[in-house]
């Protein structure tokens, strides 16, 4: 399952309140909601994708959310349905850039060339910088498991692998983000 | 460290290694302190994963999601589609009609004596008369549409009948109430509006689920 969504100014009574208006057409209900959810969006888009992508698709995937908005029933988070719509988003952009090719690396040291870690208070963006630099698959697959929250299942269902190949890159990711931390 | 547990610890750090495997990974960790050392810094990169903020991106970019979604233009809201489902739409309409309608009678009850004096001399100066003529081809009609709804029931889900049946069963106790309580005060013009207007909610209620029902054929 995803990570809890954080809904951190709006209460879910609210969302769900919002998320009606937005699907009956009031955008400034939809507004609402962007402001909510944006932060989750882009940082989710930035970290499976390129950086200088983040911003065209973090518009992409809330223009779809409003065209959506007929399909989401309540059944679960608005946060949780806007996210899973993001994750689909990202994944076929990057189907048609073609960057799935090579997404199985499993190279010994994917992080080579990575600069290395800096004891300040910026030291999640080196992190961040080091989940850049993954290669593709390891990337994905690291970003959805670990950070995101999903299962492996459902990864394997997302990325069309099996679950087996999930828990692979997974583990070269971690290994390779281990020794970046070590330097 | 390049040992057979060497890709086994992210599965040991996820708890996912059967209790075998587990219990003879632990074996080997007690005796390998760099795959001690590998679990611990997995564990580090974990946490580290799961304690990574969001950021906002660096310009707003709602201006661009509302010029392609045209906020601040006008929307026409029947280009839209809702998201409630029938049930749904169906029990707030219910819950709506009934609850001003009721709620107004059950105040008007209330506050009978100067309530009705209100009554009695607006329709003395004026002569009114009750708008709402009940007759017996409305109760035909009813049973006609109640009818046509038992034999398409079976095209609609489980949830919208369950819906439709306990909405009906209300109206009709509210359209019982109404009529016990004309008979003990016929000439209340507020009693009659309610009970013709929730009259047609049902014959409305009818015609829109057997709508629906002939649609989903």
């Amino acid at each position: 399952m995803p990570r809890q969504v954080l809904e951190v100014t709006l209460t879910a009574d609210s969302v769900a309140a919002d998320a009606a208006l937005a699907a009956s057409g009031d955008a400034s209900a939809f507004e609402r909601l962007y402001r909510a959810h944006v932060n989750r969006v882009h940082s989710l888009v930035r970290r499976m994708l390129d950086a200088d992508e983040a911003d065209d698709l973090t518009q992409d995937v809330f223009v779809r959310a409003w065209d959506k908005l007929s399909t989401f029933r309540g059944e679960s988070a608005f946060g949780t349905w806007l996210h899973r719509l993001a994750v689909n988003v990202v994944l076929a952009r990057r189907k048609t850039l073609g960057v799935e090719r090579g997404r199985f690396h499993s190279g010994e040291d994917p992080l080579e060339g990575v600069s290395g870690r800096r004891e300040t208070p910026e030291i999640s963006m080196d992190f961040e910088e080091a989940l850049a630099n993954l290669p593709d698959g390891a990337r994905q697959v690291f970003v959805l498991h670990d950070v995101e929250g999903y299962r492996h299942e459902e990864i394997a269902q997302m990325l069309g692998v099996v679950p087996g190949t999930s828990k692979s890159q997974l583990h070269h990711a971690r290994m390779a983000l281990r020794r970046y931390l070590d330097r | 460290m390049n040992d057979q547990w060497t890709d086994r610890l992210s599965e040991y750090v996820d708890g996912e290694l059967a209790n075998g495997e587990r219990v003879a990974l632990e074996a080997h960790l007690a005796t390998c302190a760099p795959c001690r050392g590998a679990v611990a810094e997995l564990r580090q990169v974990v946490a580290r994963a799961r304690s990574l903020e969001d950021r906002a991106p660096q310009t707003d970019l709602w201006s661009g999601v509302a010029k392609r979604i045209g906020a601040g233009q006008v929307v026409d809201i029947r280009s839209r589609r809702f998201s409630f489902n029938v049930p749904q739409l169906i029990a707030a309409c219910i819950a709506l009609v009934l609850l001003s309608g009721g709620g107004t009678w059950v105040a008007l009850h209330k506050t009978s004596v100067a309530t009705d004096t209100t009554f009695t001399s607006q329709a003395d100066s004026t002569k009114w008369v009750p708008v709402a003529v009940w007759s017996g081809r409305t109760d035909a009609a009813i049973a006609d549409l109640q009818e046509a709804l038992r034999r398409n029931e079976s095209r609609l889900d489980t949830s919208t009948v369950r819906v439709v049946r306990e909405n009906l069963a209300l109206i009709d106790r509210a359209i019982a109430q109404a009529r016990t309580a004309l008979a003990a005060d016929s000439g209340n013009a507020y009693l009659n509006l309610h009970l013709a207007d929730t009259m047609r909610r049902k014959l409305e209620l009818l015609r829109r689920v057997n709508a629906i029902a002939s649609a989903q054929s």
